[in-house]
């Protein structure tokens, strides 16, 4: 399609200019042909009115050279002299004839019409007549044209003279037809007379068809000279001539010239320009398509060629010897072949290779490892990180380190035998390929490879010794997937860092506890989000009144795929991952929520929640909290939040700052798990706190002997004595609560009085208990 | 105009009418045209009351160089005038006119017989072979008369002293009328007169030389127009 449309396109084009400059000539041959017909035509007028003069002033002159002659008869004086004016006429009639007047008349020197040929000449014509002759004769004009009846006549007078004049002889010879078609035979011009008498143009002599003449009588006033007007089918060029005028006639001859017919002249010019204007087309069509054949073509095959390159070949030859631009092309087209094979090279090199030391990538590592396994080969892989590497690079900088690699990874080549590869994973970890190798001859290399990296490497003036540590996963044993393989050597890789020799043989399940791990992790950012979280409490007794007023609000997560996971599991994550401050954001508001709903049904329970130690570090909580306490209603002091001595300790000054604006919030604050961590009292009656937690290690297997008597007993009494209320976690058995009541501990917390209950669950057995209180406490 | 310096004959042939006086008086007469140019070939004639008895009378038009010698011919009714021809070649004299109409064909010498002219009035003669040889013969009843010569004189001699009436004419006359001149009183001491004759507007008469055609302006304006 290119090919066509720009064949084309240029075909068009060179035809399209053709077609102006043709039509430009056309016209222009055109417009000169016409100025010329016309300029000829108007020649033509001119001097066929110059010959139309000339015949008729020869013909008058000839005329009246005769009619002087026979003025001057002496026959004719003599009947003319005799008065008697039937002989008169007889006589005017007879000379008349001899020279083929028309009319002859006698005109008294006065002008009067004496004697006629014509006797049918009406007295109007006579006077006309008369008062015409004595006009000419003032003019000295002899010779004349007037119109007579239904006839146009050559008037010519003569005197008789005997020998002084008696009177004027004047001889008509009618201007005929014949007459026009002489001139007609003279100069080729159409001729059109016509006489006016008294206003009515009742006469017409025309060289014209009848039909043409026919519609000029019709028109005739609208005739300019020197103008182009339409008659019957033709187009005549026309010259009015005013021949004679005078009281009550005129004489008007029109000359024409038919353009139509001199344009006939030109009519084989316009043919052979046509014929050469198409001539002209048809070659250039040719040619046009000639030249675009030899453009596109070459095109064609440079496209077909760049479609190869597309596809990938680059080996396409392209034999295109031309010296013209598109020689050059292809030239440069051959030259951009080759770029783009070796830039491939180039990319497809650095995409599998590792830019700093030149060992196969992860990728490749992971390709090789792919075709092993499809060849069934047993391979074993060797995950090896450096331990120490960030102390290597901080002593030597980014560039010391990365000479360290390099070197590192040189050494490990040496160990390799054919068909084993190393790849550079990532940073400081690199993987061995070990084909045919199982799990056992890969523990035996690794520990060459450990032993190798024990001589110190050298970088600049440095020496170190770089620790390193290796994983060890096997195919089939360990998975047969390169993926899983490889992570599997990484895990292995991890967890020798805690064996002395510093390498590990992939333990069968660590990958899994890592799987759920990471899918914990991942799911629980949006865990609030989709309605996964729940609040279980559990109610807390007050032990002195035996009365449940209290409850701990506890985070449970419904894992859609998992099922229930604890706290002990998601909790830690939470923490690590820093998402915990996302979980304590909707466990305070899914309490303030629970209580202002339970508060709509008249239960008041006062319940604590925990806050984690990214919530104590966090200035903008108590706001939060107390915006909260606003947008639901509920009283500050059914809230208190459980916070922890490692929480405090980590930023004491901000968690300080924090613990009092939730205390002027008027929350309660209880330092939770008591006693597991290192905090001093001093440090503990610094913080605002109204309430100990003892921690439910020590509440669980409570008896009078044990160590942790005295503990939580000294506990409560310190506690008391620095005005703080003390909470028993973990109260599972009657004795522990009886020992607790009787060392007059504020409140007790556990299995004994009720697990943790869902909302619904708590709400009904809050319901129960207030029936019967008393079951617990004796 | 050929004015030949000719005297006319006078024919003053009536003499010396009345006893009582047998004195003659005789009249000087100078013709001016309107504007006061002499006037050649004029004619002027004399009657009274009485008229005296004339016998016929004879008077010659000769053709000398192919020209009317005189021009102007003045004679008495009944005069009979012959037509020598002085010139070498032939002549043929002829008049159309009311008063006399008559033809002398192609002729040599004198032809044997003299014309009559026998009607006052004005003869035009013509020669048929000769277009322009024009001369007029004035007839007339009055007993006197005379043709002016060149310096337009005349003199009229041995006529009764009286009272006369007196009338002129030329050739370019209008319409070729004689005019009245007036009483005029004639003395033995001779009388001296101025007279003026209206002539007609010249012009006209004479004949073109070509004829013209009034096309050429025709064209002329078209071709005009044209350009």
């Amino acid at each position: 399609m290119l090919r066509n449309s720009f064949q084309a396109r240029i075909a068009g084009v060179l035809v399209l200019l053709l077609l102006v400059v043709v039509g430009a000539l056309y016209v222009a041959v055109q417009t000169a042909t016409n100025a010329a017909v016309r300029s000829q035509a108007r020649e033509q007028l001119d001097v066929g009115s110059l010959v139309f003069q000339q015949l008729l002033e020869v013909r008058g002159r000839q005329l009246h050279d005769a009619v002087q002659v026979l003025a001057a008869d002496f026959g004719f004086k003599d009947a003319v002299a005799s008065g008697d004016t039937e002989t008169i006429r007889s006589a005017l009639i007879n000379h008349g004839a001899r020279i083929n007047a028309s009319a002859v008349m006698m005109l008294g020197l006065d002008g009067n019409l004496e004697v006629s040929s014509d006797r049918q000449i009406s007295g109007e014509t006579a006077k006309r007549l008369s008062a015409q002759v004595m006009q000419r004769q003032r003019e000295g004009v002899q010779i004349f044209l007037m119109p007579i009846a239904d006839k146009i006549y050559l008037l010519v007078q003569a005197t008789v003279t005997a020998p002084l004049p008696i009177a004027r002889v004047m001889m008509g010879f009618q201007v005929d037809d014949a007459f026009a078609a002489e001139l007609r035979e003279l100069t080729h011009l159409d001729l059109t007379l016509r006489a006016t008498q008294d206003g009515v143009a009742d006469i017409w002599i025309s060289t014209l068809q009848p039909a043409q003449s026919k519609q000029l009588q019709g028109s005739m006033s609208e005739l300019a000279n020197d103008a182009i007007s339409l008659i019957g089918e033709e187009s005549y060029l026309n010259q009015t001539l005013v021949l004679a005028s005078g009281d009550g006639f005129e004489v008007r001859a029109l000359l024409h010239k038919s353009l139509s017919q001199a344009q006939e002249a030109f009519a084989p010019l316009d043919q052979k320009i046509l014929l050469i204007a198409l001539a002209a087309l048809s070659a250039s069509l040719v040619g046009a398509l000639l030249l675009a054949r030899s453009v596109s073509q070459p095109v064609r095959q440079l496209a077909a060629v760049a479609e190869r390159v597309r596809q990938g070949d680059y080996q396409a030859s392209l034999d295109l010897q031309r010296g013209d631009e598109l020689g050059r092309l292809a030239t440069a087209f051959k030259a951009m072949q080759q770029g783009i094979a070796e830039r491939e090279r180039q990319l497809a090199h650095n995409a599998l290779h590792d830019a700093l030391t030149g060992l196969p990538n992860r990728t490749l590592a992971l390709e090789r490892l792919g075709s092993a396994i499809t060849a069934g080969r047993p391979t074993s892989l060797l995950y090896l990180g450096v331990a120490n590497f960030r102390a290597v690079n901080e002593s030597l900088g980014a560039e010391g380190g990365d000479l360290a690699l390099q070197q590192l990874s040189r050494r490990l080549q040496v160990v390799l035998r054919p068909g084993d590869s190393v790849a550079r994973i990532i940073g400081d970890e690199f993987l061995l390929l070990l084909e045919n190798t199982n799990s056992d001859s890969a523990v035996g290399i690794a520990d060459k490879v450990q032993q190798l990296l024990l001589k110190p490497l050298r970088v600049a003036t440095h020496d170190f010794a770089l620790d390193c540590r290796i994983g060890i996963a096997s195919y089939p044993v360990d998975g047969n997937a390169p993926e899983e393989l490889l992570r599997r050597a990484s895990i292995a890789m991890q967890d020798a860092a805690g064996m002395p020799s510093h390498l590990q043989v992939y333990q069968q399940g660590r990958d899994d506890a890592q799987q759920r791990q990471i899918r914990l992790i991942r799911d629980l950012r949006h865990a609030p989000d989709k309605a996964e979280l729940l609040l279980h409490y559990q109610p807390k007794l007050d032990i002195a009144a035996g009365q449940v007023r209290q409850a701990e609000a506890l985070l449970r997560w419904q894992h859609p795929t998992l099922g229930m996971v604890s706290p002990g599991e998601f909790i830690p994550l939470a923490e690590r991952t820093g998402s915990i401050q996302l979980l304590t954001a909707w466990v305070i508001e899914e309490v303030l929520r629970q209580l202002r709903e339970w508060a709509g049904r008249g239960l008041r329970v006062q319940v604590s929640l925990n806050i984690s130690t990214d919530d104590l570090i966090d200035p903008q909580l108590p706001a939060r909290v107390s915006k909260l306490l606003a947008e639901y209603q509920v009283p500050a002091e059914q809230l208190i939040f459980e916070i922890t001595e490692s929480g405090v300790m980590l930023n004491p000054e901000v968690a300080l700052q924090v613990l009092h604006g939730l205390r002027a919030c008027g929350i309660s604050l209880s330092v939770d798990d008591f006693g597991t961590g290192y905090s001093s009292l001093a440090q503990l009656k610094r913080m605002p706190v109204q309430e100990l937690k003892i921690d439910q290690s020590f509440i669980r297997d409570l008896d009078d002997a044990s160590e942790d008597s005295v503990i939580v007993r000294s506990t409560i009494e310190m506690s008391h004595s620095l005005g703080l209320k003390v909470v028993a976690e973990g109260v599972e058995f009657e004795r522990s609560l009886q020992l607790l009541g009787r060392w007059q501990c504020d409140t007790a917390q556990g299995y004994l009085i009720s697990r943790p209950l869902a909302a619904q669950a708590f709400e009904t057995w809050m319901a129960q208990y207030v029936h019967a209180p008393s079951t617990l406490v004796h | 105009m050929n004015k030949p310096l000719y005297l006319s004959t006078l024919s003053l042939l009536g003499m010396l009418l009345f006893s009582t006086t047998l004195s003659a008086a005789s009249l000087q007469a100078e013709l001016v045209d309107s504007e006061g140019q002499p006037l050649a070939n004029a004619v002027l004639t004399l009657r009274s009351e009485v008229a005296p008895v004339v016998a016929p009378a004879t008077a010659v038009m000769d053709q000398i160089s192919q020209q009317f010698a005189p021009n102007v011919l003045a004679v008495r009714s009944g005069t009979a005038v012959s037509f020598p021809n002085s010139d070498n070649i032939r002549h043929h004299v002829y008049s159309f006119s009311l008063a006399k109409r008559f033809e002398l064909r192609l002729y040599q010498g004198t032809p044997s017989e003299p014309v009559v002219f026998d009607k006052p009035g004005v003869v035009v003669l013509g020669c048929n072979i000769h277009d322009w040889m024009v001369g007029y013969v004035y007839v007339t009843d009055d007993p006197w008369f005379a043709v002016s010569d060149a310096q337009g004189k005349l003199n009229l001699e041995q006529l009764p002293a009286g009272t006369y009436t007196a009338s002129l004419w030329h050739p370019q006359a209008p319409d070729m009328l004689p005019q009245d001149a007036g009483q005029v009183q004639l003395t033995e001491a001779g009388s001296q007169q101025r007279f003026t004759l209206s002539m007609q507007a010249p012009g006209g008469q004479t004949a073109p030389s070509a004829p013209v055609s009034a096309f050429g302006d025709a064209f002329k304006k078209a071709r005009d127009a044209a350009q």
